[in-house]
């Protein structure tokens, strides 16, 4: 980022929260800026807590930063759709490719090219064109069995939406196999499915 | 109150550190710090719950809570390190001995398959391959390092000479987009590589200056097609070639250990059959790699002909080294070659021939490098007209465009002195020559390879009559195959 980006960002939002809430926003986005990513969740963390629901996204973007990918999946609500800003959403596909959600990263790539500068558009594509080479090849069973492991313990864990994106990433893999392993269960969200068992034998 | 918390997160991220008290104490907010800060602890984010306690600590002189959380982070942050850690500290370091040794406690202590991958990928750095199969092995059954495992466990094969094995790990690993590119090139020349590699070459191109004539000068008349110069006589001394060549390579015990190397050329031109060039090699050699270094001797025997007739046959002893060092990989190269040209006419050529160059290349992104290379040569021929002292350097650089696609570039300067005077020219002769080749390769199908090159050189000298410059552009097609 991009910082300015987020700066402008920030700028466009702090009418949204209250003042003491707007006051946290600023100072996470200077701690950002000078890429002091702990300090600025702590404070983004803060503004959320005092009224400002759109401290949600940058929390997120600064959880990206200090590599916790799993964590800003779920703090940014999800991975379907198209945020409103197209900087947000490249951080979204980051942390959906950080986590190995691929199929969510391209989705959201797709959707990041046209709307970003340049630079970030740039990334955007090569991001989008390793993850279209890794989802060339028929997946394995055993990647969907870890997917599936994902989504349980992200429900397990308090973390229902990366626990969906799991169970969804797991789905579209599965359905991807001729002889659909797992599909059933993964269209479930994760849940066992009749007639589906986890040994890789058709079912 | 915000400009005292940012002069207080300045040394926010030391739990240890004494808290500053705000000049307006905020027990509220402290209190949303705090909360922070608890939800932080429990995430695993130490540095963020510690900027938060510091901060919920500033604002509440009260807040004990905060305190008592500071000053346990504290002791963690004092404690004994992790030896895990400390391995990851050692290996970004390349130490890996040490490093091994501190994923090996882990692993010990608590069967934990991430210290077994990093312990199996040090000990892979170190050449000691045994070692680092079994623990590879054991990370490959965790998803999550399956793909880092495969690719290593493809080094480590590939090392052993298990060609075909290595190249279905590298193929499983290039699943994964962040080893993709490198992992799936990796497995292209796995499948090509083997104990027993052979390979075909043949190609077609033009010479635009085959005797090497002066600008605007014809030496071979007949037909027109060269590209030489504006002169009128420019255009006759280029001419269409087409070339073969076939090398065989033995390694019994895989990349490391001895190894037989034979092959031939046949470089035909299309008019000047006059320049017509053929070559047979033989070559037995010795290799031994550990822990990024590596070394190589190697003897080979050439005969080479001209025009159809012997023209050289030589004897070369090689030898060559390489470490890494500072971000670079250092080698250095040098070879002796003793050459005895068989035409009466050239037998002053005859000498021995010394050669080496020191090189530092650079890698970046993945599978790609550039270096730079300063070379010399001396040739110690019979006659003093023909020996000479050359030095000079170049600039190479290797990019994986895509699995398929490659692309080589290099780029030279030299300067050739030699040693007497020489009456026909009226001078000591000093020439200089700028070099420069682009290859391009696209992989067509498993073990073909189509080839685009082009090479180029100036000559300078300070003996007009010997100035010349060339293109040589050329397609081709190459198979390999390893068993």
């Amino acid at each position: 980022m991009t910082t300015s980006g987020l700066l402008v960002l920030l700028g466009l939002t702090l009418s949204a929260g209250g003042a003491g809430a707007d006051e946290h926003l600023l100072a996470g986005a200077r701690h950002f800026r000078e890429a002091r990513y702990a300090a600025a969740l702590v404070e983004f963390r803060v503004a959320q807590r005092l009224g400002a629901p759109e401290a949600t996204r940058y929390a997120a973007v600064s959880l990206v930063k200090l590599g916790r990918p799993e964590e800003a999946v779920e703090a940014f609500g999800g991975l379907d759709g198209q945020g409103p800003d197209a900087l947000v959403d490249y951080y979204r596909a980051v942390a959906a490719f950080e986590a190995r959600l691929y199929v969510a990263a391209h989705r959201i790539l797709a959707t990041v090219a046209d709307r970003a500068g340049p630079r970030i558009g740039e990334q955007a594509a090569r991001m989008r064109a390793d993850v279209e080479r890794a989802l060339h090849a028929e997946p394995a069973a055993a990647t969907i069995d870890w997917y599936l492991e994902q989504c349980s313990a992200g429900r397990g864990s308090g973390r229902p939406v990366l626990a969906a994106a799991y169970c969804r990433e797991a789905a579209f893999l599965s359905g991807r196999r001729p002889d659909g392993y797992r599909h059933a269960e993964a269209l479930h969200g994760g849940g066992p499915a009749s007639g589906q068992q986890g040994s890789g034998v058709k079912p | 109150m915000m400009g005292a918390l940012l002069g207080l997160l300045l040394v926010a991220a030391d739990p240890c550190a004494p808290v500053t008290l705000a000049t307006a104490p905020d027990p509220e907010t402290a209190a949303v710090y705090r909360k922070t800060g608890d939800d932080e602890r429990a995430a695993g984010g130490a540095d963020t719950a510690t900027v938060a306690y510091r901060n919920a600590a500033a604002l509440d002189s009260g807040d004990a809570a905060s305190r008592r959380a500071l000053q346990s982070l504290c002791v963690e942050a004092r404690a004994p390190s992790d030896p895990f850690q400390v391995g990851l500290g050692q290996m970004e370091a390349h130490e890996w001995r040490s490093a091994a040794a501190s994923f090996g406690q882990v692993r010990r202590a608590d069967g934990d398959l991430s210290a077994a991958l990093l312990e199996g990928i040090c000990n892979y750095q170190m050449g000691h391959d045994a070692a680092a199969e079994p623990l590879l092995r054991s990370a490959e059954a965790r998803p999550e390092h399956r793909d880092l495992a495969r690719f290593y466990l493809g080094l480590v094969a590939l090392r052993g000479g298990e060609a075909a094995r290595a190249s279905s790990l590298f193929a499983a690993a290039a699943v994964n987009p962040t080893l993709g590119t490198l992992a799936a090139d990796l497995s292209r020349l796995a499948r090509l590589d083997g104990r027993l590699v052979v390979s075909f070459l043949a190609e077609s191109g033009f010479d635009t200056n085959v005797p090497l004539a002066p600008r605007g000068a014809s030496t071979t008349g007949g037909a027109t097609g060269g590209m030489t110069g504006g002169g009128p006589g420019g255009t006759m001394n280029g001419d269409g070639l087409y070339g073969l060549g076939a090398t065989v390579l033995f390694r019994p015990s895989g990349l490391n250990g001895p190894y037989l190397r034979g092959g031939g050329s046949l470089r035909q031109q299309l008019r000047l059959g006059t320049y017509d060039l053929g070559g047979a090699e033989a070559a037995a050699g010795w290799q031994v790699s550990r822990e990024g270094r590596g070394a190589i001797a190697e003897y080979a025997y050439s005969f080479r002909t001209f025009g159809g007739s012997p023209f050289l046959s030589s004897h070369r002893l090689a030898a060559a080294g390489w470490m890494p060092g500072g971000g670079l990989t250092w080698s250095a190269r040098y070879a002796a070659q003793l050459e005895d040209y068989r035409s009466p006419t050239l037998a002053g050529f005859s000498g021995l021939l010394h050669r080496a160059e020191v090189r530092a290349a650079l890698p970046f992104a993945m599978g790609n490098w550039v270096a730079v290379v300063y070379g010399a040569s001396r040739d110690a021929a019979k006659l003093g007209i023909t020996s000479f002292t050359e030095h000079g350097p170049r600039v190479e650089l290797r990019a994986l465009l895509s699995p398929r696609l490659r692309l080589g570039a290099v780029a030279g300067l030299s300067f050739r002195a030699y040693d007497a005077f020489d009456t026909v020219i009226g001078a000591t002769r000093t020439d200089r020559y700028l070099d420069a080749a682009a290859l391009t390769e696209y992989d067509l199908a498993s073990g073909w390879t189509a080839r685009l090159s082009l090479e180029g050189r100036k000559a300078l000298s300070n003996a007009p009559a010997l100035e010349y410059d060339k293109l040589v552009p050329m397609i081709g097609i190459a198979w390999q195959m390893g068993l």
